[in-house]
């Protein structure tokens, strides 16, 4: 087990730059994601620090060694493919020997390796079987094998649930978490899905166009993403992001925003000093759909900074847990999460809850956060 | 539809007379593709009296296996009466060192060319395939020359030598396509593992390659058995394949013409690759769309 | 460290293959070509004459023959190879009883040398002992099929065996190709009430438009090469009426000693095949590139 440490990794292909200067560091036994769009340099990331693509500059340490100019298989990592990679020819024994029959190891020492980690995963009745006689969920568990037996200093993987079905990805999230907390080797874990990023992470790195957005915890991503780019792109349904004009009303700040009926809706901006730069311009405020609320749910919050204000409702989405409906504000449709139990039908007005102590300002024409 | 059809005898009537006229036109076909082949075959069996008195369609009078043993071990041929059997050797000689070799230059260079790319990749690959398609008549002279320098003018390993080179584009390129679609994400596990340039290839690529490998050897088998110009070209005596055999044995000018003799000759040097695509007619279709660089 | 041998093996396994090539097909072509521009008879010498075989060449009547002939062939031969193989395409594909046996009927000739095919067809239409006497011996005396051994007619004959032998595998080509087509495609033109003839016309043969090009890519490129078959078949004779382009080569570089004029000729065929290749195997590279 280490730390691992990215220092300002730059690459190009030809005139293209695909990674900008990448600062990351990761704590021995952390757990960290790379997230973003696809086409923005999270593969390409992974693939550099497990050495299958060079780097144009910038150093990759694991633990206190550079290991930039060591071939992939002496980095001492191992990964865990997208597609599993499983080799087509071997049985599910042969595939997780591989590697170590390459380095050399001997039978007997191979063999207690192979029966230990099949044991963990529960693949032991599965060692002599091909990986086209797999299910899904089957091949996903040898590829980790495959990785596990090498006991390497960090792990890597590269969106290793895309390929499966919606109730199985959710299951060997769960797994794979359950085996970082047990093994507690580094991870790094490459995924196009916010989800998985919010619920394995300790820390989530935000990737766009080969630039980092975001270094963070994922409360920190959550809850103070540091621009737009974040904000939408973390959690679901995303951010709502509205226009609100800042105005100081009898000593007090506000954030006036139009609703869809032609009024004003005016909240009030206690503790957002930095605003004050910003009296008599327009900002975009953003509200996740929890922080706008029916007023039962609500009353558990802070209730200083909550405002009931009454909108007319668009749309109602019941969606078992929660009951999702939308209402026109700052020249948008923006969500509101209310309980499931919420009584309200499309067209009707309703009092909304909304809890200023969650809002975050963004600048409109920086899109950085500015409070 | 199919029921308002049926109600309606003319429209039924109508529909079984297409499908028989269908199946009628298919059989003609059938006759017309089979025909050159039964007429060698039947003919090759009678005696030569037979063959010039009456019917070529005929089915022989009095069957006889003479055509078959002198087409084999005693026809005139050029100016030897030694039969096609020593040239039937020398086309194996050939055959079999110049399919083994460029199926194994084609594999590696598909792989490589896959596999581990490089700057420039795409230029080689376009180069190699272009000289699939080279009318041959362009390299004549100076493989002439060539093959006289190396010392290997009119020896089987000369010939070995030209379907070696001029087989290797239609090899790297079918396997390269075979390649091109095997994952990456393999090639990079096995990195991972430890698995050097070779290793990747050996235990990982070539296990999975039996249909390509099938494939190859067939078209290569086909096409060198099958070839005419190089033979004629840079073979002698005891190197001359049995395509140019067969062609010295059929328009040779001297004596009768023992047309009995030719169709049992003919039907010799078909024999090996009519064998080939009966066993394997699947790859062997693979492999002519395949050659068509994707078909 | 990475090794630098690792890094260039790659390079290293792929090279011996690639100067063959560039040694033996590109190198060989330029020395042919120079050739083309040399006062060789005989043997290969290296005096430049200018254009001077070219102009010979062409003021050659074999050669304008020759050309003739390619092109009445090469047009008839793709022609009739791809209008019969679509045909039987077609035809094979109305869910026909036995297919797995008539299909590798058809598509047999193709694994057959040139040779054995000139050689069968050589023998069937000479009016001696083939197709006509037959007719004769089964009462048609009128029945007249010389063209074999007439001077106007012999390249047909020629077309005759080469589409023979490779209709089959144009048919093969358009199976599958139709077999490729979406089914709902089909099923959608059946909606919109279209007869299974229109919808062959219309919708499907269109969709064909990149087996007609692979077909006619390969056929054209077996046209120009083609050299067996009229060896085996007619020896470019009656006289020198099937006389191709690829025979008057040979016959002029190995046995009439004009190597300069034969050098020639092969050029005019490399510029010939490559004007049809080239622009297929760009566009290929391309959109295999783009996918």
């Amino acid at each position: 087990m280490a730390s691992l440490k990215l220092q300002n990794i730059r690459k190009q292909y030809n005139k293209l730059e695909v990674l900008k200067g990448i600062d990351i560091e990761i704590e021995d036994g952390g757990f960290l994601v790379l997230v973003g769009p696809s086409g923005c340099g999270k593969s390409t990331l992974l693939n550099c620090i497990a050495g299958l693509e060079d780097i144009s500059s910038g150093d990759i340490m694991i633990g206190e060694k550079s290991v930039v100019d060591l071939h992939p298989s002496q980095r001492d990592i191992a990964m865990v493919f997208q597609s599993y990679a499983l080799y087509p020819n071997m049985n599910v024994e042969q595939n997780i020997a591989f590697g170590m029959e390459m380095r050399g190891i001997a039978k007997p020492e191979r063999e207690a390796a192979i029966a230990r980690v099949a044991e963990t995963l529960q693949i032991t009745e599965l060692l002599k079987r091909k990986p086209s006689q797999l299910s899904g969920g089957q091949r996903q568990r040898v590829a980790m094998g495959r990785a596990l037996v090498r006991d390497p200093q960090v792990f890597l993987f590269d969106e290793p649930l895309s390929n499966l079905d919606a109730k199985l990805r959710v299951d060997m999230r769960t797994e794979i978490k359950k085996l970082h907390q047990t093994m507690g080797t580094t991870i790094v874990y490459v995924t196009h899905d916010q989800i998985e990023a919010l619920t394995l992470a300790t820390k989530i790195a935000v990737l766009k166009f080969g630039e980092l957005q975001q270094f963070g915890t994922p409360k920190q991503i959550y809850d103070q993403p540091n621009n737009l780019f974040v904000a939408e792109f973390m959690g679901s349904p995303s951010m709502n992001l509205m226009r609100a004009r800042i105005i100081e009303a009898e000593g007090t700040l506000t954030a006036h925003v139009a609703t869809g009926q032609g009024a004003t809706l005016v909240l009030p901006l206690h503790g957002f000093e930095a605003l004050n730069a910003h009296k008599g311009t327009e900002v975009i405020l953003g509200l996740r759909p929890e922080a706008i609320t029916d007023e039962a749910s609500a009353s558990g919050q802070d209730q200083s900074k909550v405002l009931l204000q009454s909108c007319q409702i668009n749309v109602v989405e019941p969606a078992g847990s929660d009951t999702f409906v939308t209402t026109s504000l700052g020249g948008k449709e923006v969500i509101a999460r209310l309980g499931a139990d919420a009584v309200v039908s499309a067209g009707e007005s309703m009092p909304l809850a909304f809890n200023m102590a969650k809002a975050v300002f963004f600048d409109p024409s920086s899109e950085q956060r500015i409070a | 539809m199919s029921q308002s059809n049926s109600s309606n005898p003319t429209a039924a009537n109508r529909r079984v007379w297409l499908r028989a006229l269908l199946y009628a036109v298919l059989l003609v076909f059938v006759v017309y593709y089979l025909l050159p082949l039964y007429v060698m075959l039947v003919n090759s069996f009678k005696p030569l009296e037979e063959i010039r008195g009456g019917n070529m369609l005929a089915l022989p009078h009095i069957w006889t296996f003479e055509p078959w043993k002198a087409a084999w071990s005693s026809a005139q041929i050029g100016v030897q009466p030694t039969g096609l059997k020593p040239y039937f050797i020398n086309s194996i000689m050939m055959v079999v060192p110049a399919v083994t070799l460029s199926t194994l230059l084609g594999a590696v260079n598909g792989y490589v060319l896959t596999k581990w790319q490089f700057p420039g990749h795409g230029l080689v690959f376009a180069m190699i395939l272009l000289a699939c398609f080279i009318p041959f008549q362009i390299v004549l002279i100076p493989m002439a020359r060539v093959l006289g320098i190396l010392g290997l003018a009119g020896s089987t390993p000369g010939l070995v030598l030209v379907h070696l080179v001029y087989g290797l584009g239609f090899t790297t390129l079918f396997f390269r396509n075979y390649y091109a679609a095997f994952p990456t994400e393999l090639v990079r596990a096995a990195q991972m593992d430890g698995a050097n340039f070779f290793q990747v290839f050996w235990r990982i690529l070539l296990p999975s390659s039996g249909p390509i490998i099938v494939v190859t050897v067939i078209w290569q088998f086909t096409n060198i058995w099958n070839d005419f110009l190089f033979g004629a070209s840079f073979a002698d005596f005891d190197s001359i394949p049995m395509t140019v055999a067969l062609n010295n044995l059929v328009n040779s000018s001297t004596g009768v013409k023992e047309y009995n003799v030719h169709f049992a000759g003919a039907v010799l040097a078909a024999l090996p690759t009519l064998i080939v695509y009966v066993v394997s007619g699947r790859y062997f279709v693979r492999g002519l769309m395949a050659g068509a660089v994707k078909g | 460290m990475k090794s630098h041998l690792q890094a260039w093996l790659p390079r290293i396994v792929l090279a011996p293959s690639f100067l063959l090539i560039l040694l033996f097909v590109y190198g060989f072509i330029a020395y042919t070509g120079y050739l083309s521009f040399s006062d060789s008879r005989m043997l290969p010498s290296y005096g430049l004459v200018g254009f001077a075989n070219y102009e010979r060449l062409f003021g050659l009547r074999h050669w304008k023959t020759a050309l003739n002939n390619l092109w009445v062939f090469g047009l008839l031969y793709i022609g009739v190879c791809t209008v019969l193989g679509l045909f039987l395409a077609i035809l094979l594909d109305q869910k026909i009883r036995g297919e797995g046996f008539i299909r590798p009927i058809y598509l047999y000739p193709m694994a057959l040398s040139f040779i054995v095919t000139g050689t069968a067809w050589k023998w069937f239409l000479d009016p001696g002992i083939g197709l006509e006497s037959i007719m004769h011996n089964w009462g048609w005396t009128s029945f007249d099929f010389d063209w074999i051994k007439n001077r106007n007619y012999a390249i047909y004959t020629v077309v005759i065996a080469a589409v023979w032998q490779s209709s089959g595998f144009v048919m093969a080509m358009f199976l599958a190709g139709l077999r490729g087509v979406d089914s709902e495609i089909i099923k959608a033109a059946q909606i919109d009430g279209a007869q299974s003839w229109r919808i062959y016309w219309r919708v499907i043969i269109p969709m064909m438009r990149p087996v007609f090009l692979s077909s006619f890519v390969v056929l054209a490129h077996l046209a120009i090469k083609a050299y067996d078959l009229v060896i085996a078949l007619t020896g470019g004779g009656p006289g020198r009426a099937t006389e191709l382009p690829s025979t008057f080569m040979y016959s002029y570089t190995f046995t009439r000693n004009q190597m300069g004029v034969g050098a020639s000729a092969a050029i005019i065929m490399l510029i010939m095949i490559f004007s049809i290749i080239v622009p297929y195997i760009y566009s290929e590279l391309r959109s295999e590139k783009r996918s």
